[in-house]
C-alpha cells in the first residue's frame, strides 16, 4: 500500500516510506537532503539516498532489514553534531535518524541507572534527575544538544572524564539492532560482567559501524557535595603545562583540568559568553575538584601552591556558584568560539601522556608557522586530551587543504611522542589515514575482522574508522585466500 | 610415545630448561602434557604458532590461581605458563602510566608502586599469588570496585601474542583513547580464549592519603534494616570506596563477630573520611554496632579479606566459588539464598556482596553432591532475579556436571563468531569459555 503524500518513482522510496508508516517521517528530495550531506565535520560532503524517521526500535529493525536484503548502504544518525565525519554518507547512504526515539524510559534511583532510547539528548538526563541530586557524568560541550546514543557510538568524553571516565565506563546495557535486522540486547538488567566477550565495551566507540543501538541503559550517579573552581593565568604556556603534570604527580585527582592558550582565549573573549580574562596572558588552566566538602580546601590549597610555584600570574578560586557558571559557559563554548575571529577552522583532537606537553605544545607551534596558519589549543590538559583549532579562510584557494595537512601533522605530533590521533571525536572519515600513525596494517585488519562478525557486508556506515587498505594488505588477504582455499 | 614427541619438538622453540613434564591428574584439569615457562614475547609467539600449526590446543595460565575456573578438557598438549614473563616494562612516574608483563605478580607490583605513592585501583582476590595478566584475562574485581572500577576501567592498553603467533597492540599508553575499535574491552575477562597477553598498560591512581573502614554489624540480621541503611548511605553524597555486606561466618572470620556485617570503606583525605565516619555515625540504626578500623588496621583486614578462600583443594571435601551478577539490591537475597542453602544442604558457606555494584562471590565447601545441587538451586534463584552464576572455582570433575558459565546468552553467535575470526584453529584455552568456546 503506498503512503499518501509520497511522490517517487523509486520504489525503495516507496518501500521506505512503508514501513515508517507516513510521508512526514522520510525525506527524499534533493533540495531537503542537503541538510544531511554532512555533520559537524563539513570538509566532506555527498547527499544520502533518503532519511528516516523511526519511532521505535521495530521500525529500525525492519529499516535496517529492508535496507539489508536490498543492499542499501545505511548508517545511523543522531544530532549530527559528530566531528570526525562518523554521519557522513559517503555511499549515498539511506540515513537512519534517531532523533525521535528520544524518550526517557525509566530511572531506578535505587540501583542507580536509568534507560533511554538513543535520540534522548545528553544535557536532558541530567536535568530530568537533577532534581533528586544525581546527574549523568559524561559532559561533552555539546551535551545541549548531541544525542546519548551518538556519544555511544563515539563514545564521547568531556571536561569532566577526567575523574569519572568517558561515556563506556558509564554503559550498562544495550538494545542493538544488527546489520541483518536482527535485534539484540547486552548487558541485560545493566548487570555488571555478563558471561561472555564485553560486547558492551567493544559497541561503544565503534562509531555506528557494527549496529545501530536502540536503547541504552546508563549508569547514573548522586552530584558530589560540593565543587570548587580555579582559574590560573599564566605568562608562560610552559608554567602552565607544567602544572597541570605536577597537579596530577601531586596525587590531586581533578574532576576537570582543562586548559587554553592565547589564541583561544583571544577566541572565547570575542565571542558570547567573554569572561574578561587579560589579554596578554599566554594560558589559563581551568581546575575544579569535587568530593566531600571537607576535604577540598586541602586540595584547592595543594593546587594554588603547585600553580605559584609554576609563576602563575593570579590564581583564584570561584566565589559564586555564577561565576563558576560564567567560567565553564566560556570554556565550553570555545570551539564555537572561534568562528569570532576565523571565517573557518578545524578541530583537532590528538592525545598525549601528560608530561610530554610542552614539547608537544612547542611542535604544534612549529606546525602553525610552517602552515602559515593560526592554531589555537583548547584542550582537557588533565588527561593529556590536546583539541588544536586550524584556522583558516576556506575562500582563499588552497586554505582548506592546508588546515587538513596542518590537523594531520599535529596528530602525528601526537603520535610521535607515544600518543593517539583521538581521544574522542572519533576516526569517522576524517581520521581513517591517521589510523597508521598508531596501528600496522595487522593491527587494522584485525579490527575489521571483528567488524566483519557484525556486519560483513559492509552496508552499515562503509568506509569510515580505517583506512583504504594498502597494498601490501590487499596482497596479504589474497594469499591468504588462496591458502585456506587449497588447505 | 607422543609426549616424547611433543617434548622434543617443543625443544625446538624454547630453552629446554623452560620446559617441564605436564602433572597428571590435578584436581582442577587445565593440565598440559608439555608445561613451558617462556621469558620472552619471541617464545611466547613462536609457541602458538606451532600450535596453531601442527593442530596442537594450548591452556594459558599466570600462576594457576584461576585453573578452576572453567574448563571441559583435562589436558592441553601443551600448557604455557606466563610466571616467568615478568617485570615492568615502563612507568612513568609522572604520567601515571604503566606497561608491565602479563606474569608479574600483583602484590609485588602494588610494593613497587606504593613506593610512588600510587596504584593499580583493583583489587582481585589472592593478590599475593595472582598474576596481572591472569586478574584482566579473568576480569576479577573486589569490593572496591564500587569506588574505582575493574579492569575495564583501568587498562588502557595490551600487547597480545594472537593464537598465529602475530603480536598485536591493543588501546595505546594514553588514558583516552577512541582510535579504532576498544579492542582492550575485547580481551579483557576472555578468559585466554582469543590471544596470550604479553604487556598489559593500566592508569593508576594517587594512593588515597587517609583511609578507614566502619564495620557496621547487624546482629539481628534483619535485611530490609540492613538495604534501608544501605540505601540512605547510598542517596547520600557520601563517597564510600566499599559498601560490602559480609555473611555471618565470613565476618565472624574476620571480625569475630557472628553476625550479617557491612564493611564500609572511606579513602580520601583525612578530614574528608572523618566527615564521612562522622556522618554515617549520625544514622547509624538502632541495633546495630560499629567498629572503626584505620589506616594499616584497615588495610589489614582487606588484606585477609582478600586471600580468604582457600584455593587449596582437598578430594574429600569440595569447595566452589561463585561469582553471581544482580541488581546492586538485590544483593540482600542472594545473601539470603546462600544462608539457606547452607543449612539446606550442609555446606559452609561464605558470601558477601557489594549494595553498590551488584557482584557477589559465595564460597561453599561440603559434600559434592550438596555443592552440586546448591549451586543449581542458586541458578535458578538468580535466574529469577535476571542475574548470573558464574562459577570460579570447582574441581574440574565437577565442571562436567555443572556449566561455569550457565546458559548461552542470545547473542552468542557473536561470540562465537569472534571466536572464530582470532582463533580460527580453536587452539586457545579450547572450552574454557562461555557455551564451549
Ligand atoms: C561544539 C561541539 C563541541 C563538542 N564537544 C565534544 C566534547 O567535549 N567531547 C566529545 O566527545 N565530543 C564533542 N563533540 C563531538 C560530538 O558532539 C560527539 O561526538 C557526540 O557524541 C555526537 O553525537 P550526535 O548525536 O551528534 O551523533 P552524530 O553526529 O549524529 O553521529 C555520530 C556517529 O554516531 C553514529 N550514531 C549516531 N546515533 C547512533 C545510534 N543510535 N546507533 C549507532 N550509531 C549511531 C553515527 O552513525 C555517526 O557515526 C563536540 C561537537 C561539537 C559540534
Amino acid at each position: 500500500m503506498a503512503v499518501k503524500g509520497i511522490k517517487s518513482k523509486d520504489r525503495h522510496i516507496l518501500n521506505l516510506a512503508n514501513i515508517v508508516g507516513d510521508a512526514r517521517s522520510i525525506i527524499y528530495h534533493k533540495e531537503d537532503l542537503i541538510a544531511y550531506d554532512c555533520d559537524g565535520f563539513t570538509l566532506h560532503k555527498h547527499l544520502p539516498k533518503a532519511v528516516v524517521f523511526p519511532n521505535n526500535t521495530d521500525d529500525v529493525a525492519a529499516l535496517v532489514k529492508y535496507c539489508s536484503d536490498n543492499q542499501l548502504p545505511f548508517l545511523a544518525r543522531g544530532a549530527g553534531t559528530g566531528l570526525s565525519g562518523g554521519a557522513i554518507p559517503l555511499n549515498g547512504e539511506v540515513i537512519i535518524s534517531m532523533v525521535r526515539m528520544k524518550k526517557l524510559l525509566s530511572v531506578d534511583f535505587e540501583n542507580r541507572r536509568a534507560v533511554v532510547q538513543p535520540g534522548f539528548v545528553n544535557l536532558k538526563l541530567t536535568n530530568s534527575i537533577a532534581d533528586k541530586g544525581y546527574y549523568y557524568a559524561p559532559d561533552p560541550s555539546s551535551q545541549y544538544c548531541c544525542t546519548i546514543g551518538g556519544n555511544v557510538a563515539e563514545n564521547a568524553g568531556g571536561a569532566h572524564c577526567l575523574k569519572y571516565g568517558v561515556t563506556t565506563n558509564h554503559i550498562l546495557g544495550l538494545e542493538v539492532v544488527l546489520p541483518n535486522g536482527e535485534i539484540v540486547e547486552i548487558g541485560a538488567n545493566g548487570i555488571p560482567d555478563a558471561p561472555g566477550y564485553d560486547l558492551l565495551g567493544l559497541l561503544t566507540g565503534s562509531e555506528g559501524t557494527l549496529g545501530i543501538v536502540t536503547k541504552i541503559t546508563v549508569r547514573i550517579l548522586k552530584n558530589p557535595e560540593a565543587k570548587k573552581t580555579v582559574l590560573a593565568y599564566f605568562d608562560k604556556v610552559e608554567d602552565g603545562s607544567q602544572a597541570v603534570s605536577d597537579i596530577i604527580s601531586a596525587g590531586i585527582v581533578p574532576a576537570a583540568l582543562e586548559m587554553m592558550d592565547k589564541i583561544a582565549i583571544e577566541g572565547v573573549e570575542a565571542a558570547a559568553f567573554p569572561v574578561g580574562h587579560p589579554k596578554d596572558i599566554e594560558a589559563f588552566l581551568l581546575i575544579e575538584v569535587d568530593g566531600i566538602e571537607a576535604g577540598l580546601d586541602e586540595q584547592i590549597n595543594n593546587i594554588m601552591e603547585v600553580c605559584k610555584k609554576r609563576n602563575v600570574r593570579e590564581v583564584r578560586a570561584a566565589e559564586t556558584e555564577e561565576e563558576r557558571a560564567r567560567w565553564w559557559a566560556n570554556r565550553k563554548t570555545g570551539f564555537g568560539a572561534m568562528g569570532a575571529i576565523s571565517p573557518d577552522y578545524l578541530v583537532q583532537d590528538g592525545v598525549i601522556p601528560r608530561s610530554r606537553l610542552p614539547e608537544v605544545l612547542n611542535n604544534i607551534n612549529n606546525i602553525s608557522q610552517e602552515y602559515g596558519l593560526r592554531i589555537a589549543n583548547i584542550f582537557h590538559a588533565g588527561d593529556g586530551n590536546l583539541h588544536p583549532l586550524v584556522l583558516f579562510d576556506a575562500r582563499i584557494p588552497g586554505q582548506r587543504e592546508a588546515a587538513l595537512e596542518a590537523g594531520s601533522a599535529c596528530l602525528q605530533a601526537c603520535a610521535d611522542v607515544g600518543g593517539t590521533i583521538t581521544g574522542e571525536h572519533g576516526v569517522g572519515v576524517e581520521k581513517r589515514e591517521e589510523m597508521r600513525f598508531v596501528f600496522t596494517d595487522e593491527e587494522i585488519i584485525a579490527q575489521t575482522d571483528i567488524r566483519e562478525v557484525f556486519n560483513p557486508f559492509n552496508l552499515l556506515n562503509a568506509g569510515k574508522l580505517f583506512p583504504t587498505p594498502g597494498r601490501c594488505v590487499e596482497i596479504k588477504r589474497e594469499l591468504k585466500e588462496k591458502e585456506t582455499a587449497i588447505s | 610415545m607422543i609426549t616424547a614427541e611433543l617434548l622434543s619438538e617443543v625443544k625446538a622453540l624454547i630453552q629446554e630448561d623452560r620446559i617441564v613434564e605436564g602433572e597428571n591428574d590435578h584436581l582442577l584439569g587445565n593440565n598440559g602434557l608439555v608445561k613451558v615457562y617462556p621469558q620472552t614475547e619471541e617464545e611466547i609467539s613462536a609457541i602458538l604458532k606451532y600450535a596453531n600449526e601442527n593442530g596442537k590446543k594450548v591452556f594459558v595460565e599466570g600462576n594457576g590461581t584461576k585453573r578452576g575456573f572453567g574448563g571441559l578438557s583435562e589436558s592441553a598438549d601443551i600448557l604455557l605458563s606466563l610466571a616467568d614473563y615478568k617485570g615492568i616494562v615502563e612507568h612513568v612516574v609522572g604520567d601515571m602510566t604503566l606497561t608491565v608483563k602479563a606474569g608479574t605478580n600483583f602484590k609485588k607490583l602494588q610494593d613497587y608502586l606504593a613506593e610512588h605513592k600510587q596504584k593499580i585501583s583493583l583489587d582481585p582476590f589472592h593478590p599475593e599469588a595472582a598474576t596481572i595478566g591472569g586478574i584482566v584475562s579473568s576480569n576479577d574485581s573486589g569490593p572496591k570496585r564500587l569506588g574505582y572500577g575493574s579492569s575495564r576501567d583501568v587498562v588502557i592498553g595490551l600487547r597480545i601474542v594472537y593464537p598465529d603467533g602475530k603480536v598485536i597492540r591493543s588501546g595505546g599508553r594514553v588514558v583516552k583513547n577512541v582510535a579504532g575499535y576498544d579492542m582492550n574491552k575485547l580481551f579483557i575477562g576472555s578468559m585466554g580464549t582469543l590471544g596470550v597477553f604479553s604487556e598489559v598498560t593500566v592508569k593508576l591512581r594517587p594512593l588515597p592519603k587517609y583511609e578507614s573502614l566502619i564495620l557496621l554489624f547487624f546482629p539481628q540480621g534483619n535485611m530490609e534494616e540492613i538495604k534501608a541503611f544501605a540505601q540512605k548511605l547510598l542517596d547520600s553524597t557520601m563517597e564510600p570506596v566499599t559498601l560490602e555486606l559480609l555473611s555471618p561466618a565470613l565476618s565472624e572470620g574476620l571480625t569475630g563477630q557472628s553476625c550479617y556485617t557491612l564493611a564500609i570503606g572511606l579513602e580520601d583525605v583525612e578530614t574528608s573520611v572523618q566527615y564521612q565516619e562522622n556522618f554515617i555515625k549520625s544514622i547509624q540504626p538502632e541495633n546495630t554496632n560499629m567498629k572503626i578500623l584505620t589506616l594499616t588496621d584497615a588495610q589489614a583486614f582487606w588484606n585477609q579479606f582478600y586471600s580468604l578462600h582457600s584455593l587449596e583443594s582437598e578430594s574429600l571435601i569440595t569447595s566452589a566459588s561463585l561469582k553471581i551478577g544482580v541488581v546492586n539490591m538485590d544483593v540482600t537475597q542472594v545473601m539470603k539464598e546462600s544462608q539457606l542453602l547452607g543449612d539446606s544442604h550442609h555446606l559452609e558457606v561464605q558470601a558477601h556482596g557489594g549494595l553498590g555494584h551488584g557482584l557477589c562471590q559465595v564460597n561453599l565447601k561440603g559434600s559434592k553432591e550438596d555443592v552440586v545441587s546448591a549451586i543449581q538451586q542458586m541458578r535458578e534463584t538468580v535466574a529469577g532475579l535476571g542475574g548470573y552464576v558464574v562459577i570460579k572455582h570447582l574441581p574440574f570433575a565437577l565442571r562436567q556436571e555443572v556449566d561455569t558459565w550457565g546458559p548461552k546468552p542470545a547473542h552468542f553467535f557473536l561470540l562465537e563468531g569472534i571466536k572464530s575470526k582470532v582463533d580460527p584453529n580453536k587452539v586457545l584455552n579450547p572450552k574454557r569459555f562461555v557455551g564451549g568456546i
